[in-house]
């Protein structure tokens, strides 16, 4: 319980300096500082995580799955109010004039949106999960919303009706869940534990049904093709922090429910049905992305259905039963595609449009802002040395080892076009004439954060060998405390 | 012919349901909806009565002030603030909505058997749940008013705490407080973007929210 108390410390210390408005011209540094004080608090989770012991407090454990995820989640949202401290103020002195209240409140959802997302991470009760995961829904729509345009309400509103009905799918499912143990004789639990303790006694017909509608709610909430539907307006219409955020954190959040709903699901002897739903629904998801990348006006767009790709890729993981790479994949994308929303919120400040046909000439703009892009460009499309490489190349492995020779092979149709879809998008932002700016001072600093993301992909790039992979694998079996 | 109490009121649910079908109305939609729920808080009292649990009785209590007061309330309050008496846009004709209502409960009760616990003895009231399901979803689909889509979504998470009820022995009490509260916190939220979505764009047709496309 200690554990669990010591990580929400800070995000909720955010959350109350956002009750005063009087705050609001230090609160961004402030943050920044915090959030990035979070970082060494959230990593000595991990050798407790590593040595299998578990601190468990009623539903509530920090496990191998749950101690990787908070260090990714954290180093995402150190990253996102690092940008905000430059941005908010910056946005706020623009395009965007907006009353002091109005920016702590940033900070209070904030605050509370990490800590719905800690929440669901810790959750080895699948009632607790689906509580959080809920939350995190009511709390990231007023952040959607926070630029108050016509855009930001209908991203917001399809946001909103789209998720909520996602999410109530997925309390159908978990209470079908508990329905099925209606053979277990002290009738039943949501505690993972105490559901996968007698496999024999579950109603198969129930844990399939309550399976397929937990992979419809947290699946439109993750963004699995067809459901990505609210994905593209929403991280395109948030403030860039935010967009980071869900991006590269609240998505990880729904493939680690599915990811746990999948190993109760094995745990009791339904394995196939994982595999079966999971890898065609990757494979799919991998490829419509990447043809949707092809035609993009919007840089921000272009960047979430990039994530929708990624998505597909941590589904196929899932479906294959690889921990590791999934655990893998997740850190890189989330690094990369961090650095990228920051990077995109500051161009879109800097030149007041992200229209990607008038972006142009970045590089001559600012050679440390079009070199961040680049290198983060490179490493979303899975090019070496970055860590996305070394994650999409050992879950092509695991795919054709597994046998899934077909879902494989529509895999890298789809990376390759990504690939060259995002190369074509980027060289027109990067290179060409040099633009007339709305704002003439182009800071460098704005790049930093991103920079130190991409340095912490790269030197992943080149650590992942058979040892630091077994580790990870390790860590992810310890997902279900015994 | 038996049919017990739980029986009835569940089938007083999905009939509703398919009364909120050929509604246009929002005000007796909402009290359709209303009605709804107090007949799932009722279900949860006579379970409650007969099984002496008491958590029954202190959630149908919840049920009842929140899902079937406060949130009608709040909703017909956000319709008069709005001025918007009828969901004038139905995409479906409501007589012929109420016919599709028809054919879904017929559809739940085919599916009955595929979701219900044969041990707990409410066979209807799995299909009951899968009518309610289907209809909330159509009445999501087939409405263009903002509030209309909340009040299928409301009818849908009927659906789902009805079979919460009827099929287990009892869900966690935090779990089924915490559904209530998360609807109730969903409700107020969408409410406010409703007004805000009326004060921006100066209606509130959500079929006509296109500007994100590219």
């Amino acid at each position: 319980m200690n554990q669990l108390l010591l990580i929400s410390a800070i995000p909720l210390l955010i959350t109350l300096l956002g009750f005063f408005p009087r705050m609001a011209r230090k609160l961004p540094k402030l943050a920044a500082v915090l959030m990035a004080l979070q970082i060494p608090v959230v990593l000595t989770l991990i050798p407790a995580a590593l040595n299998g012991s578990v601190p468990m407090w009623r539903g509530f454990a920090i496990d191998g799955t749950a101690a990787a995820f908070l260090v990714i989640t954290t180093l995402v949202a150190a990253a996102a109010m690092a940008q905000a401290a430059f941005l908010m103020p910056a946005e706020r002195a623009a395009e965007h004039p907006s009353s002091d209240g109005h920016l702590c409140m940033f900070y209070s959802m904030t605050g509370l949106f990490l800590l719905a997302m800690y929440t669901v991470l810790v959750s080895v009760n699948l009632g607790y999960m689906w509580i959080a995961m809920e939350a995190t829904t009511l709390l990231s729509a007023p952040l959607i919303y926070y630029h108050r345009g016509p855009r930001s309400l209908e991203a917001t509103w399809k946001y909103l009706i789209l998720c909520s009905v996602g999410i109530a799918f997925a309390l159908f499912g978990t209470v079908l869940i508990f329905a099925a143990q209606h053979g277990v004789h002290d009738g039943g639990s949501l505690l993972i534990s105490k559901i996968i303790e007698h496999p024999g006694d579950i109603d198969p017909r129930l844990m399939r049904m309550g399976f397929i509608f937990c992979l419809l709610g947290y699946g439109t909430k993750a963004g699995i093709f067809p459901l990505h539907n609210w994905l593209p307006d929403a991280h395109s219409e948030a403030p860039s922090p935010t967009s980071a955020m869900l991006s590269g954190s609240l998505l990880n959040c729904a493939l680690v429910a599915i990811w746990r709903i999948s190993q109760v699901v094995t745990a009791t002897g339904q394995g196939h049905l994982v595999q079966q739903l999971l890898v065609p629904a990757g494979a799919i998801t991998v490829l419509a992305a990447s043809i949707m990348l092809i035609r993009q006006h919007d840089l921000k767009r272009m960047w979430a259905y990039s994530s929708v790709e990624h998505i597909g890729l941590l589904t196929l993981a899932i479906g294959i039963n690889s921990g590791g790479v999934f655990m893998l994949h997740a850190f890189n994308h989330s690094l990369a595609k961090t650095a990228l929303f920051l990077l995109s919120g500051a161009i879109l400040h800097q030149y007041g449009t992200k229209s990607l046909s008038k972006l142009a000439g970045l590089l001559k703009a600012s050679p440390a802002w079009g070199a961040a892009l680049c290198i983060a460009g490179f490493a979303i499309a899975g090019s070496p040395p970055f860590g996305t490489f070394i994650s999409e190349w050992l879950l092509l492995r695991d795919t054709f080892t597994k046998g899934e020779v077909f879902a494989g092979v529509v895999v890298i149709i789809g990376l390759a076009i990504t690939f060259i879809a995002i190369m074509g998008h980027i060289n027109k932002i990067v290179f060409g004439v040099k633009p007339t700016l709305a704002h003439k001072d182009i800071n460098p600093a704005w790049a930093y954060a991103p920079l130190g993301l991409m340095a912490i992909s790269l030197v992943a790039g080149f650590a992942v060998s058979p040892p630091v992979m077994n580790a990870l694998t390790m860590l992810i079996s310890g997902g279900l405390p015994q | 012919m038996n049919f017990s109490t739980i029986d009835l009121l569940s089938a007083g649910a999905a009939l509703l349901a398919v009364m909120m079908c050929g509604f246009s109305g929002l005000y007796s939609q909402l009290r359709s909806l209303a009605v709804q729920t107090a007949f799932l808080a009722g279900i949860a009292i006579s379970i409650g009565m007969s099984s002496g649990a008491t958590h029954y009785l202190v959630l149908a209590g919840v049920v009842l002030l929140i899902k079937s007061i406060g949130i009608p309330m709040f909703l017909a309050w956000s319709a008069k603030r709005l001025e918007i008496p009828r969901d004038a846009g139905v995409m479906l004709p409501p007589a012929l909505s109420a016919l599709f209502g028809v054919g879904l409960l017929v559809a739940g009760y085919f599916l009955s058997s595929q979701f219900a616990v044969p041990k707990m003895g409410n066979i209807g009231e799995a299909g009951m749940t899968m009518t309610l399901i289907f209809i909330g979803m159509m009445l999501m689909i087939t409405r263009r008013l903002a509030i209309s889509q909340v009040i299928g979504f409301l009818v849908l998470e009927n659906g789902i705490f009805l079979y919460g009820l009827t099929q287990t022995h009892g869900m966690p009490m935090l779990v089924e407080m915490a559904a209530v509260f998360e609807v109730l916190m969903g409700v107020m939220i969408a409410g406010l973007v409703t007004y805000r979505i009326s004060r921006t764009f100066e209606h509130v047709d959500v079929t006509h929210l296109r500007g994100l496309r590219h």
